[in-house]
């Protein structure tokens, strides 16, 4: 089964490549194709490693376990949805001049961030990740600038220098880690997940906890905790609507997947208690501030940003309540934040195309003006709430009972009354887009099919994921908890 | 040999600082004539002026008081007093030696200073007198660093007696590559430089009064007095070297007998050390202008910085406990305290182009240790490649190219900063401290042959490098301070991580690699579309 994971690697390079050389059709063929054929891929190794087997290449540089193919279905899943959804995202533009250098460009970036956030999930050992992560940063920041308007550029540069400051004190504590695993591995040896786990027991505290404390801080600033989440939200809303889905759900998540392998090595190495204290109080402090920021958000795209922080707030959280319950909600969160901020995402692009604007006061009655877009971005709305009937809700709501099981009753309380912040939040703001009388002036209809038949895909996982749960995917979520409660298991 | 008694050396010291002085004024005046192509003087012309001079008559000011004859006598004494104090030839103390410690020495040239300034103004020439005065303005801060300076070296030996200072420096080695003992030197240095008069602070033989300093004191005296005041400021120099080499850098070589043979080794080590100085004077003389005036309290914070950073990394720093030193420990703590102070200098620097050059150094720095950890016996032969593609990439692409894109868009050099070059310092500084406070008690595990004491330095270089980016709103200067940032970080991976493998440490460095381009292609379009690479003006987007 190993070739599954060269492949899936080797698609979107070869997307890439292939936008490279040809023109914009072919370019976006080859993109959906590649994007589609990579989400196939990752359910296919979903369904191979959810009873707890692991995928392997034989010189072991790739590998993928429970825990990594959760954030590699999420991965997969927005890659394949943007590819189709910047098909009629950019339709409009299509006769404009320099459409198609500025398509080659986004095609062949676009291709290259799929790829590098793909490679995060499967990399085998610390420094591969720390350098897929690396790259993701440097090739979406391209992707956020891609415009090169004023806004756009100035949102590249803030991203692409915190970003990469804060991967520096990743590296760090990386080092710190390859450092203290010299005393039992030997001078020199490729810091793999496994072998780490193995020797972690004897690693000293101060080592372990210096490294979790800088990996938290440093992945954490591409994750989007407070108060290093300040690139972000300049980010999400400047960069082309697909590029903010994959943004937020799943370059966010993929940093935060980083964070679990060091908080791996905490658990076996004794340092479970510090460990999940430092998320819970990273996770508190996000949740708090960026619900409060979502209130006062005049820009949907940046309103939807501040939710994607408070998200990755409720997944630290669920990740620091430590009950197999919450743990499992938590990285069902991850799928389910990125199903449900990607349809609102997309939503907002297909608004964005509609009404060329991205304030809150601009859009007026789009539930008649974009029959099908306007009322699923009120969906999505209504889903990031974490209302019944959506997968978040489902998520949130085991993170809620694990964490009283566990008891955890403050980090609950905070998670309880900051999310009916965001609720009432981010539904204010969109009931006043979405419900309103339409002003008149803007044409109804439709921009385009394909931007609609994104979001439906979307909506069909998210409401999917809050109907029913398939017993593969449960299979798969309590094998990744138990990872992550006993990694050497 | 014979031996000779404890008093006979001691009048030795007096004249072998007296006799030399001049010879070392004359060797740099000659070395800087030939760096910069002409011929130049000859090193004893500095004799031939003294003979010359002392046979003149003399010729006084109207308003020229005893002072101002006297002081020439007066400071030239003060001057000769000096090396009765201090090691010059003998690692033993001498029956003067205990008249007075380092305080005392520096409080006597201190005195031989003010008698000249007194003089200045006494002449009543505005010259003398502009220079007297820019002198008091711009030395205030030398004796609170020459007070600091000995502070760190005395907290190791519980005393400020000259020769027990060299005494600890001999007992071992470790002494001098501690990292706060680094930055005293560093701070020494640069107050040497200060106090003898030499570029960035002034430029020696200069002919035009307004640009004076320490000369335009002496422009009323002729005759046997500036003959004396002309000598006496060599034995100063002289007096200042043996200081920074026989107490702080290089206490080897002295005699530890009165033996004839072994005093007259010392002599001649004596002069060969401050050659060594004489020839880091002449590159830096040549290589560096002289500052404007109102940016020479600059330079003399900084040192002073150095020197309280120095007390601080000492208070705070990493313990060496009882660790052995080896040529690759020295060399680690050398080359982190370098990269930190690289850095420190980018925060002062107000010029891309030099930012990039002490970038290209730090980078040197860094290819150097992988080579000389590699030289060490650690990770293989691998690091031969990764110090050679170090130096390819970070000390002659990265600056290059970085330099032909930014000539090419025409961007502003200038780099403007959001705050003060001394707050910056003193925040750099604060920061600095923080991460030795909180990796002192930091018990990695892994063996104590690593030369950890580098490690907080790192760490420290990081911090510095993220004041870099916060104070500077200038893309290219952000960018270099990313660079910066990842310098300190593989000075950090190859202390504690030395057998890091090839491959994950060439795929980090083609990150890096990737990191800059896209920056590169940053800057480009910020300085196209924006025409300015400013950052401060990137404020549309808040909330």
């Amino acid at each position: 089964m190993s070739w599954v994971l060269i492949a899936i690697v080797a698609l979107p390079l070869l997307a890439a490549a292939l936008s490279l050389v040809d023109g914009w059709r072919v370019a976006r063929a080859v993109t959906v194709v590649a994007a589609v054929a990579t989400f196939a891929l990752a359910i296919v190794c979903a369904l191979d490693v959810n009873q707890g087997h692991t995928l392997q290449t034989g010189h072991g540089w790739m590998r993928l376990d429970s825990l990594g193919a959760v954030f590699l279905l999420a991965t997969g899943l927005l890659y394949a949805v943007a590819a189709v959804f910047s098909i009629g995202y950019f339709a409009s533009h299509r006769d404009e001049h320099g459409f198609v250098a500025y398509s080659r460009r986004y095609h062949v970036l676009l291709n290259l961030f799929g790829w590098s956030m793909v490679a995060v999930p499967i990399a085998a050992d610390f420094g591969t990740l720390w350098v897929a992560v690396e790259l993701t940063t440097i090739i979406s920041a391209l992707l956020v600038a891609i415009d090169r308007t004023d806004a756009s550029l100035e949102a590249a540069w803030k991203y692409v220098l915190i970003a990469s400051c804060g991967l520096g004190i990743a590296l760090l504590a990386i080092i710190f880690l390859y450092a203290g695993g010299t005393a039992a591995l030997g001078d020199a040896y490729v810091p793999r997940f496994q072998r780490l786990l193995g020797v972690a027991g004897g690693l000293s505290d101060d080592t372990v906890r210096l490294a979790f404390v800088l990996a938290l801080v440093g992945f954490g600033t591409k994750v989007g905790f407070v108060p290093t989440h300040t690139w972000l939200p300049d980010a999400h809303s400047e960069a082309p609507a697909p590029v903010s889905a994959m943004l937020s759900g799943s370059l966010l998540a993929a940093a935060f997947y980083a964070i679990l392998r060091f908080f791996q090595v905490a658990v076996v190495s004794g340092n479970r208690a510090f460990a999940e204290h430092v998320l819970v109080v990273f996770g508190a402090l996000s949740l708090v501030a960026a619900s409060l920021f979502v209130l006062r958000q005049g820009n949907f795209k940046r309103l939807l940003a501040y939710s994607s922080i408070e998200h990755m707030g409720v997944i630290a959280l669920g990740v620091g309540f430590g009950a197999p319950l919450a743990v499992a909600g938590a990285l069902l969160h991850v799928i389910t934040h990125a199903s449900a901020k990607g349809l609102a995402f997309f939503g907002s692009g297909a608004l964005l195309r509609r009404y060329d604007s991205k304030e809150v006061e601009d859009i007026r009655g789009a539930g008649s003006v974009a029959p099908f877009s306007g009322p699923m971005f009120f969906a999505a709305a209504l889903a990031l709430c974490g209302l019944p009937l959506s997968g978040v809700f489902r998520s949130e709501f085991q993170i809620v009972t694990g964490g009283f099981a566990q008891p955890a009753y403050v980090g609950v309380a905070i998670l309880i009354v900051f999310v009916n912040v965001a609720f009432f939040g981010v539904l204010w703001h969109a009931g006043r887009m979405i419900l309103s009388a339409p002003d008149g002036e803007t044409p109804s209809g439709e921009v385009s099919w394909w931007m609609v038949g994104g979001m439906a895909a979307c909506l069909i996982v998210v409401v999917a994921l809050g109907l029913h749960m398939p017993s593969e995917l449960s299979d798969l979520l309590a094998n990744a908890a138990q990872r992550l409660r006993t990694p050497l298991a | 040999m014979p031996t000779l008694p404890d008093w006979a050396v001691q009048i030795l010291q007096v004249v072998t600082v007296l006799c030399a002085a001049p010879l070392v004024s004359g060797v740099i005046a000659r070395a800087e004539a030939v760096v910069q192509q002409r011929r130049g003087p000859s090193v004893l012309q500095p004799y031939r002026d003294i003979w010359k001079l002392l046979h003149k008559e003399t010729v006084l000011p109207g308003s020229a008081g005893p002072l101002f004859r006297a002081a020439p006598y007066v400071s030239f004494a003060a001057y000769a007093t000096v090396p009765l104090l201090i090691p010059v030839l003998t690692s033993f103390p001498l029956p003067l030696a205990y008249m007075g410690d380092i305080l005392a020495g520096g409080l006597i040239l201190g005195l031989g200073g003010f008698a000249v300034s007194l003089a200045a103004i006494d002449s009543g020439s505005p010259y003398a007198q502009l220079g007297s005065s820019r002198l008091r303005t711009f030395g205030a801060l030398n004796e609170p660093i020459v007070i600091f300076v000995v502070f760190t070296v005395a907290l190791t030996t519980h005393t400020d007696l000259p020769y027990a200072l060299g005494e600890t420096l001999r007992s071992s080695a470790t002494e001098v590559v501690r990292p706060s003992h680094l930055l005293v030197i560093a701070a020494f240095f640069m107050l040497l430089l200060t106090e003898t008069g030499r570029i960035p602070v002034q430029s020696h033989g200069s002919t035009l009064e307004f640009g004076m300093i320490e000369e335009g004191r002496v422009l009323e005296h002729s005759g046997p007095g500036l003959a004396f005041l002309r000598w006496g400021s060599s034995v100063k120099q002289l007096v200042l070297f043996t200081i920074f080499l026989n107490m702080l850098v290089a206490p080897w070589g002295l005699a530890p007998t009165g033996d004839l043979g072994r005093v007259l080794l010392a002599i001649a080590l004596l002069l060969a050390k401050a050659a060594a100085v004489a020839a880091a004077i002449v590159v830096i003389e040549s290589s560096f202008a002289k500052l404007r005036l109102y940016k020479i309290p600059e330079f003399t914070v900084a040192s002073f910085m150095l020197a309280v950073l120095a007390v601080v990394m000492f208070l705070f720093g990493p313990d060496f406990g009882d660790a052995k030193l080896t040529v690759f420990g020295a060399f680690a703590t050398i080359t982190a305290v370098t990269v930190l102070l690289l850095e420190y200098g980018m925060l002062r620097s107000q010029d891309v182009w030099e930012q990039l050059r002490l970038y290209a150094l730090g980078s040197a720095a860094v290819a150097g240790l992988a080579i000389a950890t590699a030289a060490d016996g650690h990770g293989g032969g691998e690091l031969y490649v990764l110090g050679g593609v170090t130096i390819a990439l970070k000390a002659l692409l990265f600056p290059l190219g970085i330099r032909f894109v930014l000539r090419n868009l025409e961007v502003d050099a200038r780099v403007p900063s959001s705050m003060g070059v001394s707050s910056s310092i003193l925040l750099a500084i604060v920061l600095s401290a923080f991460a030795f406070v909180s990796l002192r008690g930091v018990a990695l595990g892994s063996e104590p042959a690593l030369p950890l004491s580098a490690l907080p330095v790192a760490v420290a270089g990081v911090l510095v490098a993220f004041l870099l980016m916060v104070v500077r709103p200038h893309a290219p200067s952000q960018l270099i301070g990313f660079l910066a940032l990842e310098n300190a970080v593989s000075v950090g991976s190859l202390v504690i991580a030395p057998g890091l493998p090839l491959i994950l440490a060439l795929l980090l460095l083609f990150d890096v690699l990737i990191g800059v381009l896209v920056f590169v292609v940053l800057v480009q379009y910020l300085a196209i579309e924006r025409t300015a690479v400013r950052t401060d003006v990137l404020d549309r987007l808040t909330g």
